[in-house]
Formats: C-alpha cells, sequence, structure tokens
C-alpha cells in the first residue's frame, strides 16, 4: 500500500502533468502574468511616447480670426508648428459662440480656431476645437502654448513699465535648496510606499482569479467528465484527494503570482535604471512576514474556491459562482488602498481578506507592528483551516460523482 | 462452499426522497461471475456504489469477510464505471499507472500486469497514445486494464458493453470469462439478459431497488417456471409498477419551489456526514 503522502503527490502530480499539457491554461496562467507589468510599465510607456511623437509630428490646420494680432504673438503662433490661415473677425456675440465653426470643425477642414479681439488694454480670446478629435487637441495646445508664452511675456513689460521688480513681484514666495532633499523617507522607503498602493491589489486578485481555472477543471470539470468516480473508487481518502488537488492548484497559482512577481520586479528593475522608481527597501523579517500572508491567503483562497467549484455540478455552474466572486476579493483590496496606515485600529487585521491586504501594504513599506503580525496571523491562519474544513466537508459529499451534464 | 468476499447486508440508500436501493442482502462468492441485471434507473449503478465505497449505505452495511468496511478495503476492488473516467490529456499507460500508483503498485508491476493483459485486449500499441481521439471500446479496454493493475480480488464492471462495437464487446466478455475461470470475481451490471447468460454463473435481477432473483439461469428459469431468461425477468418484474417514493411526505408548494431553485434535479443532493 502506497502512503498518504504518496497518494497526495500522486494526485497532485498528475493534475500538474494533466495541467501543463494544456496551452491555453499555461497561457492564460502563467505567460500572461509574467509579461502583464514588462508590457504594462515598459512597453505601454513607450507605445505612448512613440504616440506623442508621433503626433507632436503632424501639421495642424488652425484658423486664426482676428482684426488685429500683436506682433509678437503672431511670430509665436507662426513657430508653433501650425498651418495657419487668418481671416476677419466675424460679428459674434462672444468670441467662444461656435457661429459655423463647428462644421468645419467636425469635417476636419481645420483642426483649431483661434478668435482675438482687444478690448481696452486686454486681449480678449476663445479658442474652439472638437474634444473628440486628437488632431484638434493637439492644435489646442499648440495655440494655448503660443498664447501663454506671450502672456507671460506682456505680463513682465508691464510690470516693468510700472516700475516694478517682475520676478519679485510674480514670485514672492520662493523654495530655497534642493526639494528632493527635504523629504527623509529613503527612495527604497518612497518605493515601498507606492508599491504598496498596487501590489497587494494585483498579488489578492491574481491569486485568486489565477486559482479559479484549476480548481474548476480539477473538481467540477472532473466532475462533469465522469473522471471522478474511477477516482472515489480508489484506496484514497476524499481528505487526500483534496490535498492533492489543492496541493496542484497551490502549485499552479504560487507559479503564476511569482512570476507576476517576477514581471514586476523586472519592470521596477527597468523603471529604476530609468530613475523613475527605486526598488523598495523591505527588510527580511518583512520579506518572512510577506511570504507568510500571502501563503495563508493562497491556502484560504485556493481552498475556498475548491470547495466551491466541487459543489458544483458543471463547469459552467462552477465559473459562473466563481467568476464574480472575485468581487469578494476586489472589493476589499480597492477598499485597503484609501485606509489610512498611520494610527489605524487592529481590528482591521482580523477582518477576512482586508486583514492580509493591510498586512502586505504595511509590509511593503518596511513597517512591522507585532500587534498587527499577531492579528493577521491569527486570523488568518483560522480562515485558512475553516475554508480548508469547508473544502473538505464539499469533498465528502456524496453526490460529487454525479453531473448534470 | 467458496468463500465469501463481499457482504450487502440489509442495504439501503435514499437520496431525499427517492429510495434507490432497499433492504438488498447479498453475498459476494470467491469465482463468482454475477450479471447484475436491471432496467435503466434500477438500482445497478448505485448497488455498484455501494460496493465500491463511493456511496455508503443509509441503513445496512456493506463488509467485506473480514468483518471491515468495504471504504477500507478499496485496494481490493478494481472498478469500472460506467463512463470509464479516463482522463483524455494523457495516455492510456499514464491513466493505468496513475491508478496503480495510488493502489501502491510499482511502475515495473504494473507495466507487467497491462501488457500481459493488453496483449489479450489487442491493446498494447495503443497504451501510449493519448486516450482523447480513442473509440468508446478502446476507453472501455483502458479502463478495464485500469481496473486490474492492482490484481483486485473483486472487479466491479457497470455497463462494461454498452455502446461497443460487436469486436470490442465480444473481447470484454471473453476476458471476463477468463477471469473467471483463473478464478476471479466480477460483478457485471447490464440490462442485457442474453449477455448476462453468455457470460455470468450468477444472475441478479434487481428491480425498483430490490434484488428480485439471485441464482444461476438455470435455477431462475425454475423458480418462474419459465424456458427463457426474457420470459423469467418479465415474471420477476411484472408487479413493479409501484413507486418508491410512495412512503415520502409530499413537500409543501414553497418548500417544492424553494428547493428547486437551488437544488439541481438530481439524485444524492445530502451529504454523507
Amino acid at each position: 500500500m502506497s502512503s498518504a503522502f504518496g497518494r497526495v503527490r500522486t494526485i497532485a502530480k498528475k493534475e500538474l502533468v494533466e495541467f501543463v499539457r494544456d496551452w491555453r491554461t499555461i497561457l492564460a496562467i502563467l505567460v500572461i502574468p509574467l509579461l502583464l507589468f514588462p508590457l504594462l510599465f515598459i512597453l505601454f510607456p513607450l507605445l505612448l511616447a512613440s504616440e506623442a511623437a508621433e503626433l507632436s509630428a503632424v501639421q495642424v490646420d488652425v484658423v486664426v480670426q482676428a482684426d488685429e494680432i500683436p506682433d509678437e504673438l503672431q511670430s509665436l503662433l507662426t513657430n508653433a508648428s501650425l498651418n495657419l490661415t487668418f481671416e476677419d473677425l466675424p460679428v459674434v456675440a462672444e468670441l467662444s459662440a461656435p457661429e459655423g465653426a463647428d462644421e468645419r470643425l467636425r469635417n476636419g477642414s481645420i483642426d483649431a480656431l483661434l478668435r482675438l479681439q482687444t478690448n481696452g488694454t486686454v486681449l480678449e480670446y476663445a479658442v474652439l476645437y472638437l474634444s473628440t478629435s486628437e488632431q484638434s487637441l493637439e492644435a489646442r495646445g499648440r495655440v494655448f502654448d503660443a498664447l501663454s508664452a506671450w502672456e507671460q511675456n506682456e505680463t513682465v513689460r508691464r510690470i516693468d513699465a510700472a516700475g516694478l521688480d517682475a520676478d519679485e513681484t510674480l514670485d514672492p514666495l520662493r523654495w530655497n535648496g534642493d526639494v528632493a532633499q527635504s523629504d527623509v523617507a529613503t527612495q527604497g522607503e518612497q518605493a515601498g510606499m507606492a508599491l504598496s498602493l498596487f501590489i497587494p491589489l494585483v498579488l489578492a486578485v491574481w491569486t485568486f482569479s489565477s486559482a479559479i481555472q484549476p480548481s474548476i477543471d480539477m473538481t467540477a470539470g472532473e466532475r462533469e467528465r465522469g473522471t471522478l468516480e474511477a477516482l472515489l473508487g480508489l484506496p484514497s481518502t476524499r481528505m487526500e484527494l483534496l490535498m492533492g488537488k489543492w496541493l496542484a492548484v497551490a502549485t499552479i497559482t504560487g507559479v503564476g503570482v511569482m512570476l507576476q512577481v517576477a514581471g514586476l520586479l523586472f519592470a521596477i528593475g527597468y523603471l529604476a535604471s530609468s530613475d523613475v522608481i527605486s526598488a523598495p527597501s523591505v527588510s527580511l523579517t518583512a520579506l518572512a512576514f510577506l511570504i507568510l500572508a500571502v501563503l495563508l491567503f493562497a491556502i484560504m483562497v485556493v481552498a475556498f474556491e475548491l470547495a466551491l467549484a466541487m459543489r458544483s455540478h458543471s463547469v459552467k455552474e462552477a465559473g459562473s459562482i466563481l467568476g464574480p466572486a472575485v468581487l469578494i476579493i476586489l472589493f476589499p483590496a480597492l477598499f485597503t488602498q484609501v485606509i489610512n496606515l498611520d494610527g489605524i485600529e487592529t481590528f482591521w487585521f482580523a477582518i477576512p481578506v482586508v486583514n492580509v491586504l493591510l498586512a502586505l501594504r504595511e509590509l511593503l513599506m518596511n513597517r512591522i507592528v507585532y500587534t498587527h503580525v499577531a492579528v493577521w496571523l491569527l486570523s488568518s491562519t483560522f480562515y485558512a483551516f475553516a475554508a480548508a474544513y469547508y473544502a473538505a466537508r464539499q469533498f465528502k459529499r456524496e453526490d460529487i460523482v454525479v453531473s448534470l451534464s | 462452499m467458496p468463500a465469501t468476499l463481499l457482504s450487502v447486508q440489509s442495504a439501503s440508500k435514499r437520496f431525499g426522497d427517492v429510495i434507490a436501493l432497499e433492504s438488498v442482502d447479498l453475498d459476494i462468492n470467491q469465482g463468482d461471475i454475477i450479471g447484475l441485471v436491471g432496467s435503466n434507473g434500477a438500482g445497478k449503478t448505485t448497488l455498484l456504489r455501494l460496493l465500491s465505497g463511493v456511496y455508503r449505505p443509509t441503513s445496512g452495511r456493506v463488509m467485506l469477510a473480514d468483518d471491515s468496511e468495504v471504504i477500507h478495503a478499496r485496494h481490493r476492488l478494481g472498478v469500472v464505471p460506467e463512463n470509464t473516467g479516463l482522463y483524455a490529456r494523457l495516455t492510456a499507460w499514464e491513466n493505468i499507472r496513475y491508478h496503480a500508483r495510488i493502489h501502491g503498485v510499482s511502475d515495473d508491476e504494473a507495466w507487467n500486469r497491462t501488457s500481459y493483459f493488453a496483449k489479450h485486449l489487442d491493446m498494447l500499441d495503443a497504451l501510449g497514445r493519448h486516450t482523447k481521439g480513442f473509440s468508446r471500446g478502446m476507453r472501455q479496454k483502458t479502463a478495464l486494464l485500469r481496473a486490474l493493475v492492482h490484481a483486485p480480488s473483486v472487479l466491479l464492471l457497470d455497463e462494461p458493453t454498452a455502446g461497443l462495437d460487436v469486436t470490442s464487446a465480444r473481447t470484454v466478455r471473453e476476458l471476463v470469462r477468463q477471469l473467471g475461470e483463473e478464478g476471479g470475481t466480477v460483478i457485471y451490471s447490464t440490462h442485457q439478459l442474453a449477455e448476462a447468460q453468455r457470460v455470468c454463473n450468477r444472475i441478479v435481477i434487481i428491480h425498483n431497488g430490490e434484488v428480485r432473483a439471485d441464482g444461476t439461469p438455470e435455477a431462475l428459469l425454475e423458480q418462474t417456471g419459465t424456458t427463457h431468461l426474457e420470459e423469467a425477468y418479465v415474471s420477476l418484474t411484472s408487479d413493479a409498477a409501484r413507486t418508491r417514493q410512495e412512503d415520502s411526505k409530499p413537500l409543501s408548494r414553497w418548500s417544492s419551489w424553494w428547493r428547486g431553485l437551488f437544488t439541481p434535479n438530481v439524485p444524492g443532493g445530502g451529504e454523507d456526514e
């Protein structure tokens, strides 16, 4: 007879072999998480930069309607990469009234329209544009840049003309020294703070969502395919079956989460080399607690998902239950992002899901508050056992051999 | 007198209000090739699941000769469920080896035993192939090889020839006969009387969850005073129109609506604890 451990290992190994032979699940659960953050943090900004560069090279057509244009402003507009056409100012109630300009903007014959009129010592203006057109937005931006530059120069000229020092008048309150030096938090601590705002969310949501597919496949899927009955006739107990399947799902989920974190660290490393963000400073103790928190969370989540999937009579039923169940993680995860960690009440660390997310936030900021650690450790262990007990009960149901399909 | 291997003692099985089996008594002896005959829904699969330990009886017991419960002695049973239960992404050999390892059989021993029977079933060349593309016959043969890999004392086959072509069905029957000649014990569920008569030395007729007859084909003919087993079967099951739910209390309208909303209409909605 094989030992209980041997049977659990055999079950887990078979589940993993079956899993890796399906390229679609490999792609969804292992490849995508590895590439997600590098794509998001490296490729996406590059793509945005390339699009922005492309847009800034575009020639835009701008009509200027004015009776009179200051020479300097005309020069600034001319140098702003605009195809300018000058027209007389029509009679309008307000400069911003479309009065036929909307049709020209919509049909693309012009990208923006600048109206100027002198009112005493003030130059009044309005820029008409089409907010749903990127080219029109770009034209508006360039016109604004020219107008701002002229306004700044004109302001200085008028202050000087009044016999004042323009620099002192416009900037009476000034920072002295290096702004970066004033924050005593190290770059690592700042990085920890920034990362703590989304790493817990990503870890929690990904742990839950990546366990859905294998959990369903190994329970409701087996039930639907009719493979479960043969398995239940074997000399392994239902607990061994649960443990084997749990081990397999936890391994797949663990590898998926690790790959995602590896992708994230790679992206951070890349950004750090560009001085965008530093690597977070996390002590070894905080790191150990961090891994423990994720592990306890994974035990709970995988057991819970296996239990729900095992209750289901078909893959479809399991999917319709576990899909929306992501919200159980997502809502607390979003909520914990806004909880202020300074002076936080201890009871928050006992609430399921919230406790682990808060723990991850604290630990990423290298804060080890032992009261908090004790509360989340005990409560998470309790929830993990409760989920495992619930899963064990589901695996002991007799009707798990019956499928609806 | 052959030794009794398995003993079903006043075993009943209920799924909520549905009585699937009622007070079944059955002794399974060494060398028995039992044809478990009954119509669809008669209770054959439920009885096989009780024998394999997948289900626990609601009342009564299913015991082994050493007075241990069958659930603790599943290593002595080989089971082929009706739908074979093969993993499509594994090869035939990997399916067999998976069960062998859970039974604690070494890979070498499992291979020797599998290749021996695979030759008889003309399956040796197919062992390395994924079962995804297997025909129904090949799946059934693979499931048989898997059930035999640990040399079980009792083989439980749930409609092993259902849906098979003539040649495959014949091969399966020949293997069962061979096992019987070698002193093996097989419980073979079918709704085909002729098949049971050809393969089995003992026939158990089950109807509406009750064992209606148990004996050799000759004894059944004698018991019913008929000349053909089909007539004997009709005679033994003709009074079977009564419902198995007659004792159950009807649900109130609200209970029925509530239960229908959340509980799929399948047997076995409860827990076994």
